[in-house]
């Protein structure tokens, strides 16, 4: 699944461990799932979702 | 925010339960050998002295399986549940092959120290799983 984790990231200039903090995860998490190796769990998704204030369909794409 | 991501609550109660238990194996094992060879005992302390020494043992077994249960990264508790299936899938291998060398007279006698194999395994898979991840 495709996401735009990196991109809302530097947006907010972030790094992988601040957002990782923010959410509860490692730093490899966040990096595992910005290159697409995995894909969060639902209850992970609303949190990255509720953090940056927006739907999971506008972070996470099909496909 | 910080930089350096500081050691997981989960990690710091593993490694003390396989501290705990390693070093009771460690005491366990040396004072019973040498009670055991030091007096005639009957069987059945030798059974209670081969059980004691098991338990610290099937102790890290315990450690190890109970991490999976308190990793709360889902992403790092994936990689270890890969980790335990493919140690466990190549100890299985390792096994199975020394048993067949046995039926077939190669070697003299079936597999030996599983559980050591399977740590030797689970460790290999930790780096072959994060290599990959």
């Amino acid at each position: 699944m495709k996401n735009r984790l990196k991109i809302l990231r530097a947006e907010r200039d972030w790094s992988q461990q601040d957002l990782a903090d923010a959410i509860g995860v490692s730093r490899q998490s966040v990096n595992a799932i910005e290159t697409g190796k995995y894909d969060p769990s639902l209850p992970l998704a609303f949190r990255i979702a509720d953090l940056f204030a927006m739907k999971i369909e506008e972070i996470f794409l099909r496909g | 925010m910080s930089n350096r991501q500081p050691i997981p609550g989960y990690i710091k109660r593993y490694s003390l339960r396989v501290f705990l238990c390693m070093a009771a194996y460690m005491i366990i094992l040396l004072s019973g050998i040498s009670y055991a060879k030091s007096a005639d005992l009957p069987q059945y302390i030798r059974v209670i002295l081969a059980l004691a020494t098991a338990l610290p043992i099937c102790g890290v077994f315990w450690a190890v399986f109970r991490l999976l249960v308190d990793i709360d990264d889902e992403y790092q508790r994936l990689l270890f549940a890969k980790q335990i299936l493919l140690g466990t899938a190549w100890a299985l291998a390792i096994t199975t092959v020394w048993e067949f060398l046995a039926v077939y007279d190669v070697l003299e006698s079936g597999p030996k120290w599983t559980g050591v194999i399977w740590f030797i395994t689970f460790g290999l898979a930790g780096g072959y799983v994060r290599l990959r991840a």
